[in-house]
């Protein structure tokens, strides 16, 4: 049976897809694009992509799902779909059509300071459906980066899962960067154990449209989690993000910091769902996000969404959205610093607190030149 | 050479469409460090912040100059770098720009080329050892959770790095506890005694005579409602300690 568990199920996840609604409301007017219209390109026969996985020296094993599923099915399938929940639309798509993947598997008590690093590409403009499902054991530590290769108007549906025992702490980091012409949505979503903390780290630079579902399944007690996520449209590019954080049970604690910004005619939307269930109580949980609009034609929605229904709880949320603080200009112009470098320093500062969380500095940095090059004048 | 200095003459300012400043005259020499005092909205800040180019600030009429340079022509960054400085009295938060960061990119604008980003963090560490700053300020954000005395420090900190050609305190004083207000005291001190700042000329703006104990003016100026009523030594900031602004303001009246 575990032989099957790429194949199977397929079908029924197409109808999923086709019968689930996004999760978002209807577009504000100024929002150009609806998803409930989204065109996806079927694939048909095989889709095409690649995988290129790297992994640290010693016990985690990390291969592609094929592999995964030939030499280790028993551990595939206790982590496999296990964070999917019902009303992940796009999950739904990429379920029905996965054909590439990795599986990250950290073994009880493993850490590992040095990242696996699984490498998406397309090959020339295909769609591609990924599938990562990362499983670590009772204490295991361990971070897992994500790069997306693709260009041409390459399309791509996938899902990344994290599911966890006992105390064990996951980092799994996704900077996308792709090419502008392409189309990314993707699921992430994580089922970690008791006294488990998962934390994402994604940045969404890239991609003409970047969708992103994004959630932990807090259901044991001690769970920790963290999201972590920043986007930047420019240009004529849309980001829609939803974040949730579902605390299923008590003494359980979650921060979500958001960082967003748009320039050009590039447009964003940001939902964030803290949910905290009527026995989730001594629950704590923060949400905070933030947008900064640095041209007249740019949009951002940000909508912080908490639905808290036990009563001893602490749960913080702050949002703005604003454009480039005049009193901050001026400060830094006062010292001898020119107005748009002014501008730019401060921009790129703005993103400091979601970068700061992404797992090596070779990596802030490369966020940091990437949004460098957005925020420098056209 | 003859007109060095921050020279201000007939300066009027507004705000919002009020006219704050109703014609100040004022230069502060190379070297100098001249008080301005005055009771709370007088216009001591508006004047601080007209001179630096806030463009909430709008000059109507009068002139300033800066060693010959035409102050009002520049955008603020320029009069930063023809050698002006403000200390604030509320310095802005910047989260995510780190205070090295920004000091060497204010450092270069200031004065280009001059250091290498080694040779600067050598400098850096030099000026907060002498303002007992301690090192984890490197790793800080700009002013972001900074206590106020820790703002000060920072405020404090850019002057000594920048060594300013004239440098504006605006109330730098305030809110400060006996020992932050000898560091800032010292701060001034150790930029006059040094090569870079030994010509530096102050403005330093306060509502309390008490940070004048530890930086010695040679000049005090008293402003209220937006003009200067009184000049004179050391002498007219101890007699504002004995006697208050009440007893100005009604001397000057005809003035006002």
């Amino acid at each position: 049976m575990s032989s099957q568990l790429l194949e199977s199920d397929r079908a029924s996840a197409l109808e999923r897809f086709r019968t689930t609604g996004t999760g978002r409301e209807k577009p504000s007017r100024y929002w150009k694009f609806d998803l409930e219209t989204l065109d996806v390109p079927m694939p048909s026969g095989t889709p095409g992509g690649s995988v290129e996985i790297d992994a640290p020296a010693g016990r985690i094993v990390a291969c592609d799902l094929q592999t995964a599923q030939r030499d280790h099915a028993a551990l595939l399938e206790r982590a496999f779909g296990k964070a999917i929940v019902p009303s992940m639309k796009f999950a739904h798509l990429a379920r029905a059509f996965t054909h590439l993947g990795a599986f990250v598997y950290i073994p009880r008590d493993c850490a590992s300071d040095d990242p696996v690093v699984i490498r998406y590409r397309s090959a020339g403009s295909s769609s591609i459906f990924p599938h990562t499902v990362v499983f670590a054991e009772r204490g295991a530590r361990a971070t897992v980066v994500e790069h997306l290769d693709v260009d041409g108007d390459s399309f791509v549906c996938g899902i990344a899962e994290i599911v966890t025992d006992e105390s064990a702490d996951v980092t799994y980091a996704a900077p996308q960067l792709a090419s502008e012409s392409t189309r990314i949505l993707f699921t992430r979503a994580a089922l970690p154990g008791r006294d488990a903390r998962v934390t994402w780290a994604t940045a969404d630079l890239g991609a003409s449209l970047s969708v992103a579902d994004i959630a932990v399944i807090a259901e044991q007690p001690g769970i920790e989690a963290h999201v972590a996520s920043l986007f930047f449209p420019g240009g004529s590019q849309h980001v829609d993000i939803v974040s949730t954080v579902d605390h299923r049970v008590g003494e359980t604690t979650s921060e979500t910091v958001v960082k967003a910004a748009a320039t050009g005619a590039g447009q964003g939307r940001y939902l964030g769902n803290i949910r905290i269930a009527a026995r989730a109580q001594q629950t704590q949980a923060s949400l905070r996000d933030d947008a900064l609009l640095l041209s007249k034609r740019a949009h951002i929605d940000s909508i912080p969404a908490l639905e808290i229904a036990a009563n001893d709880v602490k749960a913080f949320h702050g949002a703005t959205v604003g454009a480039l603080d005049d009193d901050a200009i001026f400060y830094m112009t006062s010292r001898g610093v020119d107005r748009a470098a002014a501008e730019r320093m401060i921009a790129l500062g703005f993103f400091e607190p979601v970068i700061e969380r992404f797992p090596s500095e070779s990596l802030r940095e490369t966020l940091r030149e990437a949004l460098q090059r957005k925020v420098e004048p056209a | 050479m003859s007109d060095q200095g921050l020279r201000i003459s007939g300066l009027q300012c507004s705000v919002d469409g009020n006219e704050i400043l109703k014609g100040i005259d004022l230069t502060v020499e190379p070297g100098k460090v001249h008080a301005l005092m005055g009771p709370n909205g007088s216009g001591k800040s508006t004047l601080a912040f007209s001179l630096t180019g806030h463009p909430k600030y709008d000059v109507t009429a009068g002139t300033a100059t800066l060693d010959d340079e035409d102050l009002l022509a520049l955008p603020a960054d320029k009069r930063a770098r023809a050698g002006l400085f403000l200390s604030f009295q509320y310095p802005a938060a910047i989260p995510g720009v780190k205070v090295p960061n920004f000091l060497f990119a204010a450092r270069q604008a200031v004065r280009p080329g001059e250091l290498t980003p080694a040779k600067f963090r050598a400098l850096l560490l030099e000026k907060m050892d002498v303002l007992g700053m301690d090192p984890s300020f490197l790793g800080r954000y700009l002013n972001d959770g900074f206590s106020g005395g820790e703002k000060k420090r920072l405020e404090m900190l850019q002057m000594a790095v920048l060594a300013p050609k004239y440098a504006i305190l605006d109330e730098t004083d305030s809110g400060l506890d006996v020992d932050a207000l000898k560091d800032v005291g010292e701060s001034v001190k150790a930029l006059r005694a040094s090569e870079e700042g030994k010509n530096t000329g102050f403005l330093i703006i306060t509502h309390y005579p008490r940070i004048l104990q530890h930086i010695e003016p040679d000049v005090v100026h008293v402003m209220i409602d937006g003009r200067i009523v009184k000049t004179g030594d050391a002498q007219l900031a101890h007699r504002i300690e004995r006697e208050g602004y009440d007893v100005i303001r009604e001397e000057t009246r005809a003035l006002v």
